[in-house]
């Protein structure tokens, strides 16, 4: 826990020993940040600024509703429309289709191509990113040819709307650690001692803020949408989840 | 100078639905701004470089008329130029900004809630439409400040008065609104009314005075908000306390 967050505007000057330097590493600058050339480094959005020494890199932490894309980035995206050689899916409301083409499914040829309906859900990665572009995605990875957990989401299951820090905290390799989220380790956990709500589920987390839930049970869907919404919305912290998640499971027996 | 003498107020994010969204009121003027956006351009709003930055000013009663435009194409302008439109081009960046309250003029006696807009709204609308770009996470160059500073002759001796009431306004010989950017330059000057170039230096330095205050020295709990020396709220210092505390709630978990 630090005792002072350094909190920025766009536009405010960042005190130059605050930005980390390192003998061999270039400095790499995340999202919220801009570079002027040739040396000024300026916030654009609102928020916490986080650096990294180790690493070498800096960046703002914020909380926002709407995705922009950035490559390498794991979404969930709905497919709108086919055309003879990609799919155009949505990542947010209102904005430019993205494509996905056919053949970059695993195994896909010419011959073979996987059947997308519209309104079908894909876990996919944002391969290209570029604002005069739009958007191109993959679900297969480009190094080995495999789908690594990527591809169309079929099963009995449901999509939620979550806020985008939300969605980025439930991705964190040790999310309930590092992000203060253990929501989905509780609902799926041993009943009893431990709390656990002994609920069978999968999950599958875009970086565009929406979460897939799958389960068999349409109630289980329910709970574990339901239990990440209120965590998103009430801020809940972990001895709150923990109380939520005993709730939510005692309403549904 | 009761109007000058209230804080600003601000909440941010209040509206679930929109990307961003911001509620401010001060001087009698309450205003709910609703930020969405990048989102897709319709082809007339489309420009090949840069995001379009589209203004809605709704009255609290009646539809928008030609003043309300006015309002909007002078914001767009303002604000197009503290938002980084090169960073999203062929899209839109929609600013909605309802006026909720505005003060009632005494004097006058108006049967009719049909919005009468004038120059003293100018600041909360840019207030409002800042808070909520920040709130929508929007990048932008710099923030922005704005206050009306009114210039009434009484006998003689030409006095400044910061956000004017309605009263004041239409007494006032010349009405002026400004709106600085973070880094003190000057983002909006519009005025009405006969004044001399003096009373407009004057006008300008008061509200600059008003927006661009210099943060207080943090040596400990010394930050001083009202002194003598300065009259006036300290829009500057506001905007940042209105942000940290929405910071501080979305990062609760850090």
């Amino acid at each position: 826990m630090e005792t002072e967050r350094l909190i920025v505007l766009p536009g405010e000057t960042i005190d130059p020993s605050l930005i980390p330097s390192h003998q061999k590493l270039p400095l790499r600058l995340g999202p919220g940040l801009r570079h002027i050339p040739p040396s000024d480094i300026v916030p654009t959005v609102a928020g916490q600024l986080i650096t990294n020494p180790a690493r070498n890199s800096m960046w703002i932490e914020y909380n926002s509703q709407r995705y922009i894309p950035s490559t390498s980035d794991l979404i969930l995206a709905t497919v709108t429309r086919a055309t003879p050689d990609a799919y155009l899916c949505t990542l947010s409301p209102y904005t430019p289709p993205a494509t996905l083409p056919t053949l970059s499914f695993e195994g896909a040829t010419k011959k073979t191509r996987p059947i997308l309906t519209p309104g079908a859900l894909v876990y996919a990665r944002v391969t290209l990113a570029n604002r005069h572009m739009d958007p191109e995605l993959e679900c297969v990875s480009a190094a080995t040819g495999k789908a690594e957990g990527l591809g169309p989401l079929a099963g009995p299951g449901c999509v939620f709307d979550v806020s985008l820090g939300f969605a980025r905290r439930l991705l964190m390799a040790r999310s309930r650690e590092e992000g203060g989220v253990g929501v989905l380790e509780m609902l799926g956990g041993e009943e009893g001692a431990a709390g656990g709500g002994g609920l069978a589920f999968e999950t599958a987390v875009g970086r565009n803020g929406r979460v897939w839930v799958g389960s068999e049970s349409a109630r289980t869907v329910v709970v574990v949408g339901r239990a990440l919404q209120e965590t998103d919305r009430a801020g809940l912290g972990i001895e709150g989840q923990r109380k939520l998640v005993k709730r939510l499971v005692r309403e549904v027996r | 100078m009761t109007a000058a003498t209230t804080t600003p107020e601000a909440a941010v994010g209040v509206l679930p639905r929109a990307d961003g969204s911001a509620k401010y009121s001060h001087a009698g003027y309450t205003v709910t701004a609703s930020v969405n956006g990048p989102i897709e351009a319709q082809r007339r709003d489309e420009h090949a470089y840069e995001a379009h930055v589209d203004v809605t000013v709704r009255p609290a009663a009646g539809v928008g008329a030609t003043r309300e435009r006015h309002l909007e194409s002078i914001l767009q302008s303002s604000l197009s130029q503290i938002i980084l439109v090169k960073n999203f081009p062929r899209s839109v960046i929609q600013i909605v900004l309802q006026i909720e309250d505005s003060p009632e003029n005494d004097y006058v006696n108006t049967k009719l809630v049909q919005a009468s807009l004038n120059f003293a709204i100018m600041p909360a609308l840019i207030q409002t439409a800042v808070l909520a770009l920040l709130s929508a996470a929007v990048p932008m160059r710099a923030t922005a400040t704005a206050t009306a500073v009114a210039t009434v002759r009484q006998g003689g001796a030409t006095k400044t008065i910061v956000d004017p009431s309605p009263r004041e306004v239409e007494t006032a010989q010349s009405v002026h609104v400004f709106a600085f950017t973070s880094h003190d330059e000057l983002l909006l000057a519009e005025s009405e009314g006969d004044f001399t170039v003096k009373e407009w230096d004057d006008s300008y330095e008061t509200a600059k005075a008003i927006c661009c205050r210099p943060e207080p020295t943090k040596e400990g709990i010394a930050m001083v908000l009202d002194d003598e020396t300065t009259a006036g709220p300290d829009m500057r210092h506001f905007l940042r306390l209105a942000m940290e505390t929405k910071v501080a709630s979305d990062l609760y978990w850090k």
